[in-house]
């Protein structure tokens, strides 16, 4: 037998990539499912759930009622039970990009704001934390040089001098730091509620942990906007509650978070997005300054702008002016979402790569 | 893993136990002994202690498991021995073990490899974990040829067939299958007796008409009889002539297979098939290791080879520490069984008028020059008898009481029901159950090692179809397994697989499943028909 490591790798590996194939059928279950609202909370690690691959026998046991019942057999993951293993967020949405094949989003701001961090990187022959393994490796070299250590002699002594002392050192390293602040604007004269809420919902949550992936949970502020014939800011929750009947100008919702974005932000370091929902029921002279906020205030400062008409109706026209004014538009991303299996499409082109 | 010889110190230590081994007149085979950490011990456990395996995701998954316990703090990973017996046997030493631990696992070692050599069940056997690798290299060229999807259905099925290997059972495939190159000898006296009967008389010998007049109509019947069980023999080339426990032994050689998939079953075989030897001679063989382990231990410190016999009488009492017998401990009831065991013959205390004696005191104090070296008598044990036989035979009251096999806390008593009437004595804190109840108990574990037992009845039954039979024992088999177990069987039979387990029948086939209400056949009621050469069972 020859002399080697005995390791199970390979089987691992297996079941590494065994693993990786379940993963990416739950992201393509979640994909088809369009719904994102069941992740966890922003930038939390992902759940997700399998079956076991425990191999079915002849056992004693009250498992299972009578009939016999139960599927599988014939191939691993069927023997019955699950399984349960987290996933990172940054590699599920790192996967959800794959399957979308949605580019990163362009990152502005570098060289003003760094990220610092200590890490230990670097040795010296002074600090605090004693690095055993560099300092033993050190000791016995200079124990072989001084012959204090002959093992062919019989002799295993080591000796440890302070010269051959290793201590890890905290070496400063910086980062640079982008920061970006995402307004989802809603319009609360119509109906949102039921499929209209959920659809808006599962946008905004998606858009959520895009963003938080792509600049870090904690470098994004995500602020919500509502409005009917005035627009205010709200909390997360009340974006979906507030509602109201009655006369709608969304016109001024762009104005606010456009102010805001000017005067609450550095915009030489300041990525901004903005998203906005409503059924796109407007007056003429509404749109027409929604389009005029866009193209001269929001547009030259915003990285995005996503327009989504939800539910749209023959009386809807937001999106027809600003198709008009921004024809395949790289920044200005307009699209409309009449069911929840449209989801993805919607995401594809707010987020999809160049027009 | 590196050999023993790379550690100057160890490989000194293994040879002083070699020297007494011999000194002691031990019979083993070569012994290699290796140094492990305690990932690849872990990893080495998972390959039922093969150096390697094929690749696949169960034990993939399980090591993922392992490791994460390991680095959690949750599993220590330190073993006290593994060793793969054979010839030559490879023995894995924990690189985290002090010497003195080394030496002593290497002794106990020892005792293993020469149970193995001589055990009535003849474990050992020349290559075993070369021939291991060898089949694991077939298996890998196997999984290149199936390809990744195959292979592993291919596998999860085996595997569903592991626990059905028994190749120790009274009706393993050498007993149960009747082929043209291995003639069947029969299972019982009554058949054998008949067997040897010639059928057909010659008609034309008046004097034996005459003396022995033969049932014309009956001696044809048992040579058509003949002609078919011949025809049937010809044309199968297997006859199954008992029921057959070792029912992966039986797919293995009459399953229709690729070779790819033979390979595969080969290999989870003879990789899983050492259990069965384990489970039927633990006690003995962890015994007559521990047995052997003090005595060169005791050698060892007294020529200084290794320091530390405190520590070592520390390890050796944790190590020999009593249990209740349901939760029996195989080092402790062995070793002192061993040792009592060479106690009575030293005593000539196995023979017939000891046990005649009736005087207490004459017993007690019974003291005969044995006729034999006692240690010859303990190594005739071990080449005549399993555990079974050999709990019956020396486990008596006094030794379950002596071993405190049926001493149990109260507290424990109370969560496990005990009724009243089984407890013997009582103090403060524990109870003694009865003594006989207690042997029963463990004699009990020797007929289905709490495993259900099933047997293979029919191999062409309802068109060439398998039929299996759970032994059923008042408990009932877990119901949502045996449709994903039948459906993988019937993944290697490629026919359909039925399943008689109480009154009910479950049956899989090409696709389908069915549950249905049958009259409960009793167990003995199939073996008389397969001794009769009928149908065992007839829906």
């Amino acid at each position: 037998m020859q002399e080697e490591r005995i390791s199970s790798n390979e089987s691992e590996g297996a079941f590494n990539d065994f693993i990786e194939d379940k993963i990416y059928d739950a992201v393509d279950d979640i994909l088809s499912d369009g719904n994102f609202e069941n992740l966890g909370g922003r930038g939390s690690e992902i759940i997700v759930e399998m079956d076991d691959i425990v191999v079915p026998t002849f056992s004693y046991g009250d498992t299972g009622g009578g009939g016999g019942g139960g599927e599988g057999g014939q191939g691993p993951g069927k023997g019955g039970g699950k399984i349960r293993f987290t996933l990172p967020f940054e590699r599920f949405m790192e996967l959800i990009a794959q399957k979308l094949k949605l580019p990163y989003l362009t990152k502005e701001g570098t060289g003003r704001i760094k990220e610092i961090s200590y890490e230990f990187k670097t040795f010296a022959p002074v600090g605090t934390i004693l690095d055993k393994k560099r300092t033993f490796k050190r000791a016995l070299r200079t124990s072989v040089g001084t012959k204090i250590y002959q093992p062919q002699k019989g002799i295993y002594e080591v000796q440890f001098r302070r010269r051959d002392r290793r201590f890890k050192v905290p070496e400063r390293v910086e980062k640079p730091k982008y920061n970006a602040v995402v307004f989802y604007m809603g319009d609360i004269s119509y109906s949102t509620y039921g499929k209209r809420l959920e659809m808006e919902k599962r946008l905004v949550s998606f858009i959520q942990s895009w963003l938080d992936y792509n600049y870090g949970p904690m470098n994004v502020e995500h602020r919500f906007f509502v409005h009917d014939a005035k627009a205010y800011e709200v909390q997360e929750d009340d974006f979906y509650r507030v509602s109201n009947i009655g006369g709608t100008q969304a016109s001024i919702v762009f104005d606010l978070i456009y102010q805001i974005a000017f005067d609450e932000y550095d915009t030489s370091t300041t990525n901004y997005y903005g998203f906005y929902f409503g059924d796109g029921e407007l007056f003429d002279d509404d749109t027409r300054e929604i389009v005029k906020i866009l193209s001269n205030s929001i547009r030259p400062l915003f990285n995005r702008v996503g327009v989504v008409e939800v539910l749209p109706s023959k009386w809807s026209q937001l999106n027809n002016e600003l198709e008009k004014e921004f024809p395949l538009d790289n920044i200005i991303r307009l699209s409309e979402i009449k069911s929840n299996s449209q989801t993805i499409d919607v995401i594809r082109k707010l987020f999809g790569g160049a027009l | 893993m590196r050999a023993i010889r790379f550690d100057p110190e160890l490989y000194k230590l293994e040879q002083r136990v070699m020297y007494h081994a011999k000194e002691m007149g031990r019979t083993l085979p070569e012994m290699r002994f290796f140094i492990l950490n305690q990932m690849e011990f872990a990893s080495l456990l998972e390959k039922h202690v093969f150096p390697t395996s094929p690749p696949n995701i169960w034990e993939g998954k399980r090591m993922v498991h392992k490791k994460y316990r390991i680095e959690t703090g949750q599993e220590s990973a330190l073993y006290y021995e593994v060793v793969q017996t054979g010839n030559p046997s490879y023995a894995y030493l924990n690189n985290t073990n002090s010497p003195m631990m080394q030496a002593s696992v290497m002794a106990h070692v020892v005792g293993h490899c020469e149970f193995s050599e001589l055990n009535v069940l003849k474990d050992s056997n020349p290559d075993r974990t070369e021939f291991v690798l060898y089949l694991v290299r077939k298996v890998n060229r196997a999984r290149q040829q199936m390809g990744e999807k195959n292979y592993l259905q291919y596998w999860n099925a085996s595997e569903s067939a592991i626990p059905l290997i028994a190749p120790h059972s009274q009706f393993n495939v050498d007993k149960a299958i009747e082929t043209e190159s291995r003639p069947h000898h029969s299972m019982s006296s009554e058949v054998e007796g008949e067997n040897k009967k010639s059928l057909l008389l010659p008609q034309f010998h008046t004097m034996d008409s005459i003396l022995k007049p033969e049932n014309k109509e009956q001696a044809w019947e048992k040579e058509l009889r003949k002609k078919n069980h011949q025809e049937a023999l010809s044309r199968r080339g297997y006859r199954l002539r008992a029921p057959c426990q070792d029912i992966l032994g039986f797919l293995r050689h009459f399953a229709p297979t690729s070779s790819s998939e033979r390979a595969i079953m080969d290999y989870m075989y003879f990789a899983n098939s050492n259990s069965d030897f384990v489970i039927r001679t633990q006690i003995m063989n962890e015994g007559w290791a521990m047995y052997w382990e003090k005595k060169i231990m005791m050698e060892l410190f007294k020529e200084r080879a290794v320091k530390g016999i405190i520590d070592y009488a520390r390890v050796f009492s944790g190590v020999c520490s009593p249990r209740p017998y349901f939760n029996r401990n195989p080092y402790h009831l062995g070793f002192h069984m061993w040792t009592h065991i060479e106690e009575l013959y030293r005593d000539g205390k196995v023979s017939i008028s000891y046990l005649e004696e009736k005087d207490r005191q004459k017993r007690d104090t019974w003291k005969k020059e044995a006729t034999r070296d006692p240690l010859l008598s303990m190594e005739h044990l071990l080449k005549t008898v399993t555990d079974y036989e050999f709990l019956r035979r020396f486990l008596t009251p006094d030794l379950i009481f002596k071993l405190h096999l049926n001493r149990i806390l109260k507290r424990q008593a109370k969560q496990l029901q005990i009724q009243p009437d089984a407890i013997v004595k009582e103090d403060e804190h524990w109870i003694w159950l009865n003594p006989e109840a207690v042997k029963q108990e463990m004699l009990g574990f020797f007929t289905h090692f709490f495993r259900p037992r099933i047997y293979l009845i029919d191999a062409d039954f309802q068109d060439g179809g398998l039929l299996l039979y759970h032994r059923y024992d008042q408990r009932e088999l877990r119901k949502d397994w045996i449709l994903p177990t039948l459906k993988n069987l019937n993944f290697i039979w490629k026919g359909p697989v039925s399943l008689i387990s109480g009154n009910s029948m479950y049956t899989y086939s090409s696709s389908h499943f069915q549950d249905v209400s049958i009259l409960e056949v009793p167990f003995e009621r199939i073996l008389e028909r397969m001794q009769k050469l009928e149908k065992p069972y007839r829906p």
